[in-house]
């Protein structure tokens, strides 16, 4: 046993680390207030290896705590969108086998934002395909933007609705006309671990946008801005009373002993890729996969800068000769290495991204890698608040998604700068916080950890598995990857 | 391939009319020379079209975007490498003017090699190792800080730092912080186009300067704000020897 399990293997014997199985005979799911002890080790095994989690500090009991108990009329927890092991997100494959089980009965399927609109019927599957289908959680923002401190901010471009299939824009009690005005987008879970990194702050800027970082109003203190989709809140406090009054429906929000509890619960808690069914322990021969080196290591540096992005996986690129493992592990841990080479490497011209393309002067086009935007040591999201518009929900780059609303944006002001005046979007993203259209499909940078348990991929759940997510970028900036290098990539983002 | 000859002289003699440290100035439509160096080194060229001179304009902070027009304000470099195929000009500064519409131009490498990146010296240090705080004594200090034409927009790896250096300095030293925004609102006509630029832009810029110093922690009670019109142009080493340019800057007056 390595050194670095040794812990863990203390709390496995002390306090016995739970082993779920695999996918084939049906993962666990984890009901709210079901009372399961949260193991300091938490081993989830699918049909090609196993993702883990790693409760920093020890076991936790959930009998009573927030996140796992059931609130509200529904019988929601966090949990119950948050699920130990989808790699703490949901999948769709999931929600499809919750439905199945439960016959569409379970709270997951809530009508509030568990079904493509309240005001549907209920008891039909066809009222919750964007959640069985494509893993997708109705979001409803207020129309015009609220800000972090509760200001109203006056948009500087209209919203029309396009296309509304599921009616709920369109809705006369949810949507964009209602009394409470809403917009209606539809979201993949994120998962919940890793908040050491993805609340760290590398610089004390936003280049992006050409200021210093957000500061949280409710504290005065600088933040990382790296949190939701739209960055609609600051904080893991504010974000856990926005999902307690939304997710869970409850009126009275969290007491600030509960939002205690959920926030211990956060910061401790760790996910990824620990084994590969072919290449043993990502943590073997050298390499430092897993989530151990999640919790030891600093966050919020640049791979630039200090550890190279993936280079965890380094030791693989010259595994020696007389190595004791078999051809096909070999062949898997070169590959995962060379994909983190290309990751780095394997440059391309990014084009027309706001955010990445403009405001900030790194010029459109620009010849980079994935790691221009996916630049954090260690866990590949963004140092700097990481809203940029990818394509992933703006047309003409967005793949076709006939079954999300589509709304056609107008800029009051300035044009857009790569879009022009008119906008057609899916979600338009950081710009339902902000009120502005040169945000319109910025979506935050997610973290890349755990990513097999959580398919389908990006906020709008448009990439079906991890080889849709390399055949979008392959499309978005034809790149021109070898079908041996979509192959190592695909192994690099399944080891992570 | 191709050899190269990064010859000064050679170079001028291909290019009608060069002659080092010439200051130039001019608006023109971007071109994108396709070079592969690693991260971030594509070209950037374009055309002085009163002369038929292109030139090499990748060193600025600011890089165009290929749409649109690019204010290019630079001197000829006394260090000619060829990296791109044009005489480059360093310093140089471009602004990007998205009124002015461009038909994107992308052409190959054609045997260039482009240049490495390298962090260039200005840029802001990481929370983790943080500049230390400069040593007393603490007399009053004017930092300048250039704006890109038309933009309020601190410049990435240039003016942001020098934001950062005059927080940090304003913090140490106390006293109080005078803001004062410019912009160039007399118009001024450069390859047959007119430019001017708004005049709440110097406010804009004002404003910008105080989010960042009182982001950055100088105490907001302590930072007064002015704005006017057409200043003289000031000649201090944030504009690189470029003057011209700072008729479109922000001066910050720590006063302790
Ligand atoms: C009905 C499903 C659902 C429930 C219940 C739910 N969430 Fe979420 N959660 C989501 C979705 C969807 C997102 C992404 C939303 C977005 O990006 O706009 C998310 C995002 C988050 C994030 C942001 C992670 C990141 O990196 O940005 C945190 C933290 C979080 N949830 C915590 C909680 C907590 C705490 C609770 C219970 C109080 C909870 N969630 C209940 C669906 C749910
Ligand atoms: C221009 C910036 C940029 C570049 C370059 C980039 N990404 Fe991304 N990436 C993003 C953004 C923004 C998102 C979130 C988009 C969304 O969810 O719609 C994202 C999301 C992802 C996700 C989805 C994670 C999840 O949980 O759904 C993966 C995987 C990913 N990127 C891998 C890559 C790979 C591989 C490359 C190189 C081919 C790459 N990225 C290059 C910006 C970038």
């Amino acid at each position: 046993m390595r050194g670095s399990s040794v812990g863990a293997f203390l709390s496995l014997l002390m306090l016995g680390a739970l082993s779920l199985p695999a996918a084939g005979q049906g993962a666990v799911w984890w009901s709210p207030g079901d009372g399961t002890p949260f193991p300091a080790q938490l081993d989830d095994v699918d049909g090609d290896g196993t993702t883990r989690l790693l409760l920093e500090g020890g076991p936790m009991q959930t009998k009573g705590h927030p996140f796992f108990e059931p609130k509200g009329d529904d019988g929601r927890a966090c949990v119950t969108c948050h699920q130990p092991s989808d790699g703490m997100s949901l999948s769709a494959e999931t929600a499809r086998r919750r439905w199945a089980e439960t016959d569409g009965k379970d709270p997951l399927f809530a009508a509030y934002d568990g079904s493509n609109c309240p005001d549907l019927p209920q008891g039909e599957r066809a009222s919750h395909s964007l959640l069985l289908d494509h893993g997708l959680i109705r979001i409803a923002r207020p129309w015009p933007p609220v800000d972090a401190a509760g200001q109203r901010v006056e948009p500087d471009f209209t919203l029309e609705l396009v296309r509304d299939p599921t009616g709920c824009n369109a809705s006369k009690s949810w949507g964009m006309a209602a009394e409470a005005p809403r917009v209606s987008v539809f979201r993949r879970p994120r998962p919940v671990a890793n908040f050491k990194y993805i609340l760290a702050m590398g610089f004390a800027i936003d280049p992006k946008v050409g200021e210093p970082l957000p500061i949280d109003p409710a504290t005065g203190q600088m933040v990382s801005g790296n949190l939701l989709s739209d960055r609609r809140v600051l904080s893991l406090e504010a974000q856990m009373q926005d999902a307690a009054h939304t997710h869970l429906g409850l009126r009275q929000g969290l007491t600030a002993e509960e939002q205690r509890q959920i926030l211990d619960f956060e910061l401790r808690l760790f996910v990824a890729r620990q084994q590969d069914r072919i290449g043993g322990d990502l943590d073997e021969g050298g390499a430092r996969g897993g989530p151990e080196t999640l919790a030891r290591s600093e966050p919020g540096r640049l791979g630039s800068q200090g550890m190279a992005v993936f280079s965890e996986f380094a030791a693989w690129e010259k595994i020696p000769a007389d190595a004791d493992i078999s051809p096909e592990q070999r062949a898997y841990r070169e590959s995962v290495a060379r994909g983190a080479r290309i990751f780095r490497e394997k440059m391309f011209l990014i084009t027309d991204s706001a955010g990445i393309n403009s405001p900030v002067g790194f010029g459109n086009p620009v010849r980079n890698s994935c790691v221009f935007c996916h630049n954090m040591s260690q866990m590949g999201m963004d140092v700097a608040p990481g809203q940029v518009d990818l394509g992933t929900t703006n047309m003409p780059f967005a793949d076709p998604q006939p079954h999300l609303p589509l709304f056609r944006v107008t800029c009051k002001g300035e044009p857009h700068p790569h879009y022009g005046r008119v906008i057609h979007t899916h979600d338009p993203g950081y710009a339902l916080t902000t009120g502005l259209c040169a945000d319109v499909g910025k979506i935050t940078l997610q973290t890349l950890r755990g990513l097999t348990g959580r398919a389908p991929y990006f906020a709008n759940g448009s990439a079906r598995d991890l080889r849709a997510v390399i055949d979008y970028y392959e499309r978005r900036y034809n790149i021109g990857y070898t079908e041996q290098e979509k192959r190592d990539l695909v192994n690099l983002m399944g080891a992570l | 391939m191709r050899r190269l000859i990064p010859s000064l002289l050679a170079l001028l003699a291909l290019t009608p009319a060069i002659s080092a440290a010439e200051a130039v100035r001019f608006v023109s439509c971007p071109v994108y020379r396709d070079t592969d160096a690693g991260r971030k080194s594509g070209c950037w060229l374009a055309e002085e079209r009163e002369t038929g001179r292109r030139f090499d304009i990748t060193p600025s902070a600011t890089k165009p975007d290929w749409s649109m027009g690019v204010l290019v304000e630079g001197r000829i470099a006394e260090k000619q490498d060829n990296a791109c195929g044009a005489p480059l000009l360093e310093p140089v500064r471009v602004s990007v003017l998205p009124e002015m519409a461009c038909t994107r131009a992308m052409i190959p490498a054609e045997g260039f090699p482009g240049r490495r990146f390298v962090l260039p010296p200005r840029n802001i240090r990481p929370l983790y190792a943080p500049d230390p705080a400069p040593p007393p004594p603490y007399t009053a200090k004017l930092f300048p800080i250039p704006f890109d034409f038309g933009r309020d927009f601190a410049v990435y790896q240039q003016s942001d730092w020098m934001l950062v250096n005059a927080a940090t300095y304003a913090k140490a030293a106390g006293g109080t912080v005078r803001i004062i925004g410019y912009a160039e609102t007399q118009p001024f006509t450069l390859s047959g186009q007119t430019l001017a630029e708004p005049a709440d832009l110097a406010r804009r810029r004002a404003e910008k300067a105080r989010l960042w110093l009182v982001g950055l922690g100088v105490p907001a009670d302590k930072v007064s704000l002015e704005w006017r019109e057409n200043p003289a142009p000031l000649a201090d080493p944030a504009f690189d020897g470029l003057t011209e340019t700072s008729r479109r800057r922000v001066d910050i007056r720590v006063e302790p």
